[in-house]
């Protein structure tokens, strides 16, 4: 098993919003699994809060919830760190909601139901990504 | 002079195309139409249905709203179809439209979680529980109940109250209401009651009896034991004692801590009559309505929100020789994944044996804790404790309550249960004085988080070293871990044959594999569907299933020990302790899920297919039990409307159908339902003409050259005599049997009903992307030979499919061939040479005067057509007949 890795060769975090308990139940021991730090939350006020608290490296939340929506959720993220990646997830997906979705800075827009492969594959492709930014070879980009 | 009866009665009852107006196109246009679109929404119905079982089987992350929108796309279309075939059928199947609205309104109470529309009876046997019934029974009474299924240790015998039962007995003055939904009352539970107990009484008139009471579909819990009490006569019978067992409680408050008698409820009938030395039928069930009553008025007390769900399983209290438990998951002695078992005498609970055995079949003793023992006892196989001379190196079992093979049967029987539960269970048994053992209840095994964190931890289970793949690949029918030795299967292997807690690796997923599974641990084939029959099965039982897993049959060797990780569609070689510990994981979905619960309701109202026989006279409306009923019942009276078309919408005009210019002796209509005939083919399309693929194939066998002999053979007077009767018959039947040949095609589809002199035969195929949904259907009936040349002529085809590897049936002068889950180019094959096998054995029963006869026309026909299907045909460029 390959090892997960955030900044400064830790795992990477990563914060699951969904208000269905089901989704997060299943997928956090996945991504632990998988070598992941995780933390789940299934109201929008307190993950929030905890993205105001600390920095996670992916954030995968939710679209249409009570409160805060997935939107909402995604511009916060974006704006506490501009190396959050975001995966959003939703039941009722449309162009209209991916576009937007991309627009606010999205890295992937996952429709439900989704298979756990799809969405591991996802923070994969967002892990080599960061590593290849992170290389010290990696072209500037301006 | 046959033929020339046969113009002359045509004439007579078929109407001629001179004097039947030829329908509007607009009108045919919409007939079709409405055909096609059944086929369509049936094939968009199918794969939202196979969608909601693979959900079923962990393969997706999906949540409340997926239901809900399944639900209502599934229900859309189902009303759709259900329109359709009335459009076709000028509306001769209006009772549809009440069964969807029934099946429908059943589907919204289950989202909205009122099951009180599931109950139809209050009271039954333990034994007579499905799945359907666990939420007014709770799971762990079903599981008990699939023990009927199970060549081991079976369950107690007993009668359930379900949460309908209960809530009408604990209110006996509650009339039911419409919009409470059920119709369940209080006199009807009694009733049913005093039925079981009589049945009970009739053959244990003097055991007590045992009452265990669940709270059911809990927020957190789908059951929670809250209180047992064993119900004891007192000598005269004249009351009953209600002993509670054990301090149970429900939520904070005590169900009851101290021992009531129920007497005589003298304003109901009179005494019991002494000539009965039995316990009085009435008093037992006045015990259960107290304990109904005490229990529906403490949760009440607790939970002031009305009633909350619980129902009784009463089951006669043998005396017990040794009793215990096992314990499916043992955290506590790690490194082991092990289980425990416990065994005491019932009156010595502190004289207690422990075992602990692998998970993981032939459940191999690790360890045994046994105390000290007085000189002389008796033990297991009769044996002094200080007789070792059995022993045989096992651990000195001289002194030990169990013997090693009724240990393995617990664990086996406990880990059953388990996967069925979905969670780490406390399985309670008991042996009786006659040797029999049996499972008395079962709990969810309570495990502390640090424990599963532990027992379960990823970063120990990434330290260990990688396990060699020998497999990988398929698709993953249900998820889960399982290991066990490699055995494989057959269609002809008899299930008893089948080492319980084997791996079963099977060619195809075939449906007759179903009484496997009830003993594998988990089930690999190389071909198969997630959407299949087999899969539902491995869903139910919850075994690990891959489907489709290439070449599994050669890279897993007969008797090699391996671990199927489904979840990962992976096959590991040796037993992998770290994967099988994942295997109650809590990414996988179970039953203790409220989602996979709610899912499972709604596919029992979905997904079975009840209606299987066009011929059975519940093949109605009022017969269709799921939306699969409906889909089913509205495809074959589409196909059936069509087959009689002309003979029953005489109103709308004949059918604009199409003699095909094959070159043949032999006259075939086609009508395009779509795509399966080139738009530029004019009013006499040819073979070349064909677009669909399945139609194309078909014709290139039909205009075989060698398929067509031109010779007849000879009727003898016998023949001509023993053919009258079917013949008139069959002239007397018009658009059914003497009508022109006629072919229903679409792109990937073909329906031809054939009637090739007095024989009459009906191919249908689909042919599509979807490999797992193709199949042909052939089937042949009739002739004109006296009936022993019929048969050997039914012989010689089921000869013929059976060497193309149809599943084939006999049944007199009828033959029935169907070919499915197998490569495209088989079928491809199977076509052409059906299309062959029409030509050929046209009347071929007139030659076949003995069984050399038969043998001799399939080595011919096998010279000439199979020898191409041993080497399958290429894809066509369509249109190109021989």
């Amino acid at each position: 098993m390959t090892t997960a890795t955030g900044t400064a060769g830790s795992p990477l975090h990563i914060l699951i919003l969904d208000d269905e308990p089901i989704v997060c139940k299943r997928l956090k021991p996945a991504f632990q699994k998988m070598g992941y730090e995780v933390e789940t939350f299934t109201d929008s006020a307190s993950a929030l809060a905890r993205l105001h608290e600390t920095t996670f490296d992916i954030v995968i939340t939710d679209l249409k919830m009570e409160g805060a929506d997935g939107m909402q959720v995604l511009t916060g993220a974006k704006e506490s760190s501009g190396t959050t990646h975001v995966i959003v997830i939703t039941g009722f997906a449309t162009l209209d909601t991916a576009k937007e979705s991309y627009r606010k800075g999205a890295f992937d827009f996952v429709a439900k139901p989704f298979k756990l492969r799809d969405i591991l594959d996802c923070v994969k492709r967002i892990e080599e990504k960061r590593r290849d930014e992170q290389a010290p070879d990696a072209p500037l980009t301006v | 002079m046959f033929p020339g009866i046969r113009t002359w009665w045509q004439r007579l009852v078929t109407p001629q195309p001179e004097q039947t107006p030829e329908i509007d196109v607009w009108r045919l246009h919409a007939l079709f139409n409405n055909f096609k679109r059944i086929l369509e929404f049936n094939n968009a119905i199918l794969e939202d249905m196979a969608r909601m079982e693979r959900a079923l089987g962990g393969e997706y992350i999906f949540d409340r709203a997926f239901l809900e929108t399944s639900v209502s796309a599934i229900a859309s279309k189902v009303h759709h179809v259900t329109y359709n075939l009335n459009a076709l059928t000028a509306n001769r199947y209006i009772p549809l439209y009440d069964r969807y609205q029934e099946i429908r309104t059943l589907l919204d109470d289950i989202l909205s979680g009122n099951v009180q529309a599931l109950a139809e009876t209050a009271v039954l046997p333990l034994m007579d529980l499905g799945w359907e019934l666990e939420p007014l029974v709770g799971m762990d009474l079903v599981c008990l109940a699939e023990l009927r299924h199970h060549p081991g240790i079976q369950c107690a015998a007993g009668f359930v109250i379900t949460s309908e039962g209960t809530r009408a007995l604990s209110a006996p003055g509650q009339v039911p209401t419409i919009a409470a939904r059920t119709r369940i009352t209080f006199e009807e539970v009694r009733t049913g009651l005093a039925q079981q107990l009589q049945l009970l009484l009739a053959q244990h008139p003097r055991a007590p009896f045992s009452v265990t009471v669940t709270r059911i579909e809990d927020e957190e819990e789908p059951v929670q034991e809250i209180g047992r009490f064993v119900l004891t006569p007192c000598p005269e019978r004249s009351e009953v004692a209600i002993v509670p067992q054990e301090p149970l409680f429900a939520g904070s408050l005590p169900l009851t801590s101290t021992t009531v008698f129920a007497h005589w409820p003298s304003e109901r009938t009179t005494e019991p009559s002494p000539a009965n030395d039995s316990l009085p039928v009435e008093l037992l069930v006045h015990c259960l309505e107290q304990i109904a009553q005490t229990t529906a008025a403490t949760l009440g007390q607790i939970e002031h929100q009305g009633a909350t769900p619980f129902c009784l399983f009463v089951r006669p209290a043998f005396p017990a020789v040794l009793c215990g438990n096992v314990q499916t998951r043992d955290v506590q002695r790690l490194p082991f994944d092990a289980l425990s078992v416990s065994a005491h005498p019932p009156e010595h609970e502190t004289d207690n044996d422990v075992y602990l055995l692998r998970r993981t079949h032939p459940f191999e003793l690790l360890q045994s804790v046994i105390p000290p023992r007085p000189d002389g006892r008796r033990f297991a196989g009769n044996r002094l404790a200080t007789d070792i001379s059995a022993d045989q190196g096992q651990f000195a079992r001289g002194s030990a309550l169990v013997d090693l093979p009724m240990l393995r049967s617990l664990a086996e029987t406990a880990m059953l249960l388990e996967r069925l539960f979905g969670a780490p269970l406390t399985v309670d048994w008991e042996l009786l004085a006659d040797a029999t053992c049996q499972v008395t209840r079962i709990r969810p095994l309570t495990i502390s988080s640090a424990e599963v964190k532990e027992a379960a931890n990823p970063v120990s289970a990434s330290n260990q070293e990688p396990a060699p793949i020998l497999c990988q690949g398929g698709q993953m029918v249900q998820s889960g871990v399982a290991a066990g030795s490699v055995v494989h299967v057959t269609e002809e292997m008899a299930p008893a044959d089948f080492p319980p807690g084997a791996v079963a690796v099977a060619r195809v997923a075939s449906p007759n594999l179903t009484p496997v599974l009830q003993r594998a641990a988990a089930v690999i084939t190389e071909l198969g569907t997630a959407a299949g029959h087999l899969a539902t099965v491995a869903r139910e039982l919850r075994i690990p299933a891959i489907f489709g897993m290439v070449d599994a049959l050669s890279l897993l060797g007969q008797d090699t020990e391996v671990t199927v990780d489904a979840g990962e569609t992976s096959v590991y070689s040796g037993i992998v302790d770290h994967l099988l510990r994942y295997g109650a994981r809590e990414m996988d979905l179970s039953p203790l899920d409220r989602e996979y619960r709610m899912l499972r309701r709604l596919l029992r109202f979905i997904m079975p297919l009840n209606l299987v026989n066009p011929e059975a006279p519940n093949f109605a409306p009022q017969g269709c039990r799921s939306f699969h009923d409906i889909i089913h019942f509205c495809h074959e009276k589409a196909v059936d409307e069509l087959a009689h078309f002309q003979d029953r919408r005489s109103d709308l005009g004949a059918i604009r159908t199409r003699l095909m210019a094959l070159g043949v002796p032999m006259d075939i209509r086609v009508l395009d339902i779509g795509g399966g005939i080139a738009p530029d083919a004019g009013r006499e399309p040819t073979a070349a003409h064909a677009l669909s693929e399945p139609f194309a194939l078909f014709l290139r066998g039909l205009t075989h050259p060698e398929a067509w002999t031109l010779e007849m053979p000879a009727l003898g007077v016998r023949d001509i005599l023993a053919g009258m009767p079917r013949s008139m018959s069959m002239l007397t039947t018009p658009a059914d049997t003497l009508g022109a040949n006629l072919a229903i095609v679409g792109r990937d589809y073909i329906n031809i009903s054939l009637r090739l002199g007095y024989h009459f035969s009906v191919i249908d195929a689909h042919l599509g992307e979807d490999s797992y949904r193709n199949y042909v259907y052939f089937r042949f009936a009739g002739g004109l030979a006296d009936p022993k040349r019929r048969q050997r002529r039914a012989h010689f085809i089921s000869a013929v499919l059976a060497a193309m590897d149809f599943k084939v049936t006999v049944k007199g002068d009828l033959v029935i061939g169907r070919l499915k889950l197998v490569e495209l180019p088989v079928l491809r094959s199977a076509l052409v040479a059906l299309g062959a096998l029409t030509a050929f054995s046209r009347q071929r029963d007139t030659g076949l005067y003995s069984d050399a006869d038969t043998s001799e026309l399939f080595r011919c026909f096998a010279d000439a057509f199979l020898d191409d299907f041993r080497r399958p045909a290429t894809p066509l460029s369509l249109g190109a007949a021989a």
